[in-house]
């Protein structure tokens, strides 16, 4: 899966007066990302390979094609990704790191393949037990929060991402929720908003992974619903479109970030539904395929995914429905 | 085009080639030199060499990727192993990061150096009073490039807590920028945490969004301040409305308190509060603020004038906000309670 821009660019047509999601190209332009191996960026984007695959993949399910990828292929790669330690790095001979394993984690969920990691995996005891004793092993017990690899590095990201690989690995018993709850708990802000770690700067996509640790927490009651919907809500610029704090530019990205987390608080009516599709919409490329952050801009497959969640969350026809909860 | 293969100082080392299939590095030269480097790279790991070679080759391939997480990790590695002169590597970092601006790893790389970097100096004031002026006037740096960049202010959040900066410098520093740029939300924050989380004047673990009964009232007096004259530079810019509100809080006080201060940027029209027409409004915010203060003592009516002129004159994006806020105050049902995702997207209709 390249992670390399282009060759599309956003809204490079002038579109029809009713906007259209073009789901055969953005299939094709998925599809297609993998064979542009002859392409230097293909390589120096290898350090997010994993994360593209679980970006591409999540868009294609949405998209209603889940089969556009082989799906043996897809096993076999993720699984080639694992190390003995039972974490997963970003593509084959990279070290293992939290948010990779989550993608991976996420990926084999997707496709239905934990009997294949049952079988294959790495790590103590193996399969899933495997990858669950390595995200477990990452937790801090005095703080709670989770290091995103050997190297200590602490960021609330990493609490969801170990929380959601745990999730649906059905091992959240493992960890210690409570502490990692109280610490998302110390990152809210004066503003309402969450940031990377207590006192950080409010951020919409830490404040995706708050709430979202938060939910598969069961703690949404700790949320300050109010105040946080209106710092959200006030992320809708002119052009229609979600930044992720204030005064910065608007970013396709957002509109999963930021919609999701209104979403996760019942909040989403708060913003102008229709004036951030139509923003959307015109963030793709409708004949070459994929989304770019904003209009004018060169596509890839990160505002590809997050464009099209962006839409499916507005229930936009076409899409399959997705439950940011 | 080949840095290593032939050279002496390599000639031990067997290059361990990408095992990715079919489909090699396309024919271009530079493309072939970051092969080449990695698959030194894929073999010097191999082997668990740590050694000043290993050093120029992470070099080397970092100036060609710098997000190569790995590289970095194992160039740490090496750097602890050899003992190598940690200021050295600031000194080298320091010109990867301002020539990569949206790197993350670097500034990873640097709190794994400053944490190495600590225990030797944190008895010697002269040298940590090097590395604080040398840090700051970096980051001055990198703000001249990208003043909201939200890997640097992570950085200098950790270096405060780290180096326990809550000083005068630090907020002189912080002025600075907010007098360049008085729209840097990330600048606001960042005061907000060197004033309310200063050990010597807070309580510790105080929430942000708690009131803290040890702040002085002459800091809370002078924060107000700060803000409120912010806004009448730039009415309409946020941040220090948030901050206002903010410091309030912290300091137990009623938004009430600033109501003449925020009046000055919303001048009714002649029926006054019965009807949208003929106002004056110069700042949203300080409409939703006179609005929250006016609803909180129970004046009603004010309220709901304010909330209908910001749903549907000044802030009309958000209309959905602000007829919640109006109809949670006249006490009506709204789709809020209850029916939540399904009613969210009232008004929508696709492709009309």
């Amino acid at each position: 899966m390249s992670l390399a821009s282009g060759p599309g660019v956003a809204g490079s047509l002038s579109l029809p007066e009713e906007l259209q999601l073009a789901i055969e190209p953005h299939v094709k332009y998925i599809q297609s990302l993998d064979s542009r191996r002859d392409e230097l960026e293909y390589w120096l984007t290898e350090h997010l390979r994993l994360n593209g695959l679980y970006w591409g993949l999540t868009a294609l399910h949405l998209l209603g094609r889940p089969d556009a990828l082989p799906r043996d292929q897809t096993i076999q790669f993720v699984l080639s990704c694992q190390h003995e330690n039972g974490g997963f790095g970003a593509a084959p001979g990279h070290d293992a790191h939290l948010l990779y394993t989550c993608s991976a984690i996420q990926i084999l969920a997707m496709i239905d393949a934990f009997d294949v990691l049952d079988e294959k995996g790495k790590g103590e005891g193996g399969g899933r037990e495997g990858v669950g004793k390595y995200i477990s092993s990452l937790q801090n017990q005095t703080t709670g929060t989770f290091a995103g690899d050997e190297w200590g590095e602490e960021d609330t990201r990493f609490i969801y991402t170990a929380l959601n690989a745990l999730s649906l690995l059905s091992m959240l018993d493992i960890v210690n929720v409570d502490r990692a709850v109280e610490y998302i708990i110390s990152c809210e802000n004066f503003d309402g908003g969450y940031g990377v770690s207590p006192a950080a700067e409010s951020h919409s996509g830490q404040i995706f992974a708050c709430l979202g640790a938060l939910s598969i927490a069961n703690r949404m009651d700790t949320v300050n619903v109010d105040k946080l919907g209106r710092w959200l809500s006030e992320r809708q610029v002119e052009a229609g479109g979600l930044n992720g704090r204030p005064e910065k530019q608007e970013d396709v990205c957002y509109s999963w970030w930021v919609a999701s987390s209104l979403t996760m608080i019942h909040k989403l009516h708060w913003i102008d539904g229709k004036k951030l599709t139509n923003f959307i919409l015109k963030c793709q490329d409708p004949k070459e395929g994929g989304f770019a952050d904003r209009p004018g801009d060169m596509v890839d497959v990160f505002h590809t995914c997050f464009g099209v969640a962006g839409l499916a969350l507005l229930e936009f026809p076409g899409l399959e429905e997705i439950d940011a909860r | 085009m080949c840095y290593y293969e032939g050279s002496p100082e390599w000639d031990d080392v067997v290059p361990i080639e990408q095992d990715d299939g079919e489909g090699a590095l396309a024919q271009i030269a530079y493309s072939e030199e970051y092969a080449e480097a990695m698959s030194y790279l894929r073999a010097v790991m191999a082997s668990n060499e740590h050694s000043p070679r290993v050093l120029d080759l992470t070099s080397h391939i970092i100036s060609l990727n710098p997000a190569h997480y790995t590289v970095w990790l194992y160039r740490a590695r090496t750097i602890f192993a050899l003992a190598s002169p940690i200021e050295e590597e600031i000194e080298w970092v320091n010109e990867i990061a301002l020539e990569n601006q949206k790197n993350y790893q670097i500034w990873h790389h640097r709190q794994l150096l400053i944490d190495r970097l600590y225990p030797a100096i944190s008895s010697k004031p002269g040298a940590l009073q090097k590395l604080e002026d040398e840090e700051r006037n970096f980051m001055t740096q990198m703000f001249d490039e990208d003043s909201k960049n939200y890997h640097v202010w992570s950085y200098r959040q950790y270096l405060v807590r780290k180096l326990s900066l809550f000083n005068d410098a630090e907020l002189a520093s912080i002025e600075a920028l907010l007098r360049k740029d008085v729209r840097n939300n990330s600048a606001w924050s960042h005061r907000f945490f060197i004033v309310f989380s200063d050990p010597e004047i807070s309580t510790k673990s105080s929430p942000a969004t708690a009131v803290d009964p040890k702040i002085p009232a002459d800091i809370i007096d002078r924060e107000i301040e700060f803000a409120k004259a912010a806004t009448f530079e730039a009415p309409q810019n946020p941040s220090p409305w948030n901050y206002l509100r903010g410091v309030l809080r912290k300091g137990g006080r009623e938004l009430a308190s600033q109501e003449s201060f925020a009046s000055e940027f919303v001048i009714p029209g002649k029926d006054k509060f019965e009807s949208p027409d003929g106002e004056e409004v110069r700042s949203s915010h300080a409409l939703d603020f006179l609005a929250d203060s006016w609803a909180k003592k129970g004046e009603n009516k004010k309220a709901v004038w304010a909330w209908g002129l910001l749903a549907n004159r000044y802030d009309r994006i958000r209309k959905g906000y602000w007829e919640w806020r109006k109809a949670s105050l006249e006490g009506v049902e709204t789709e809020d309670k209850g029916k939540g995702f399904e009613a969210k997207l009232e008004g929508l209709s696709v492709g009309s």
